[in-house]
């Protein structure tokens, strides 16, 4: 894991194209797992307008990993394209349950290719880091249920399921 | 059953809407204390009820026992999709509950009829909801109205010791 979190950094602008494509890749993975989630046909501009204002933000923290394989302090570290990216928000909600600062994961996908390297474990540790760094007082994080490898991921880093997602379509009566 | 009937709430319903809600939360919590209620819940939702009653995106019904007992509610939204994702627009059941000695009556099938024809009415074709998992009973509800899963929500607490303190 040592390794991988040492491939973790900040987003930073030279990796809005790359984002891009990781984050439709991600958005894709779940629609192909399950046509309920499928895209909005303007997904990917939505996405390039998006990953800057998010950026800015204080309250959203936008990770990348690198490619684990490659010294993250040797030659040609800086231009290194991230293989896998992790997105969080802490957000402030109504008193109705005793935490009201929620960190919420909200995407942690690594390239298909990166996998197996602990880049997802390391991503979504240091991300809640982040989070409760910035105060959250519980951490939550909501995955495909076509995902085991999501949900395992999370249990790894001592999540336990809350609460099923339902959908009912009208249409189909 | 068919005595019961279903119609929208009304501000004078706050109150029993209260005391239903409250009682919801009560169960949610035996069941899982992660759903204990907030201290100042129940004052927060006083005023959540009284808006969304003047909210033409809120639905909120109830059941009513002899014209003036409420015995159970339904509340659901109409929200816009996050925008990568289809749908464009869903609708959402954001609350359901029926006393419990007025359960098994088919109340909260009928409570949640309507609110899906009122959702449909307003365009919505998609709806979701969340159940807590240890809700067996509910879950089992839901699904035998044929609705599915799509996520699974999980949480890890946050010790006290490793927060922030100037956050």
């Amino acid at each position: 894991m040592d390794e991988a979190r040492s491939a973790v950094r900040a987003a930073r602008r030279s990796d809005l194209h790359a984002l891009t494509d990781l984050r439709l890749h991600f958005l894709g993975e779940a629609a192909h797992a399950d046509a309920r989630l499928r895209l909005m046909p303007d997904a990917r501009d939505r996405t390039e307008h998006a990953l800057p204002v998010w950026m800015g933000q204080a309250d959203r923290v936008l990770l990348v990993g690198l490619d684990p394989a490659h010294d993250p302090q040797g030659p040609g570290a800086d231009n290194a394209a991230p293989v896998a990216y992790a997105m969080g928000l802490l957000g402030a909600v109504p008193p109705v349950l005793a935490a009201q600062h929620v960190g919420e994961i909200l995407e942690v996908h690594v390239d298909p290719a990166h996998r197996g390297k602990g880049l997802g474990d390391a991503l979504v540790a240091i991300l809640g880091e982040a989070l409760i760094g910035r105060g959250a007082q519980v951490l939550r994080a909501a995955v495909p249920s076509t995902h085991e490898f999501a949900r395992a991921r999370l249990e790894r880093a001592g999540f336990a399921p809350l609460q099923l997602e339902l959908e009912r379509s009208l249409d189909a009566g | 059953m068919e005595g019961i009937p279903i119609r929208h709430a009304r501000r004078g319903d706050i109150p029993s809407l209260l005391l239903l809600w409250g009682a919801m939360m009560e169960e949610f919590a035996a069941l899982d204390p992660r759903f204990a209620a907030h201290p100042l819940a129940r004052e927060h939702m006083a005023a959540t009820f009284a808006s969304w009653l003047q909210d033409p995106a809120r639905l909120v019904v109830v059941a009513e026992e002899g014209g003036r007992m409420v015995v159970g509610f339904a509340a659901g939204v109409v929200l816009q999709g996050n925008g990568w994702q289809i749908p464009a627009r869903l609708g959402r059941i954001t609350d359901a509950y029926v006393a419990r000695p007025r359960r098994r009556l088919g109340i909260a099938r009928r409570l949640a009829g309507r609110l899906l024809d009122l959702l449909y009415e307003k365009g919505v074709g998609t709806v979701r909801l969340a159940a807590a998992v240890q809700n067996e009973g509910a879950l089992a509800f839901w699904q035998s109205m044929g609705w599915s899963d799509l996520e699974t929500v999980l949480e890890r607490a946050v010790p006290v010791e490793g927060r922030d303190p100037e956050a």
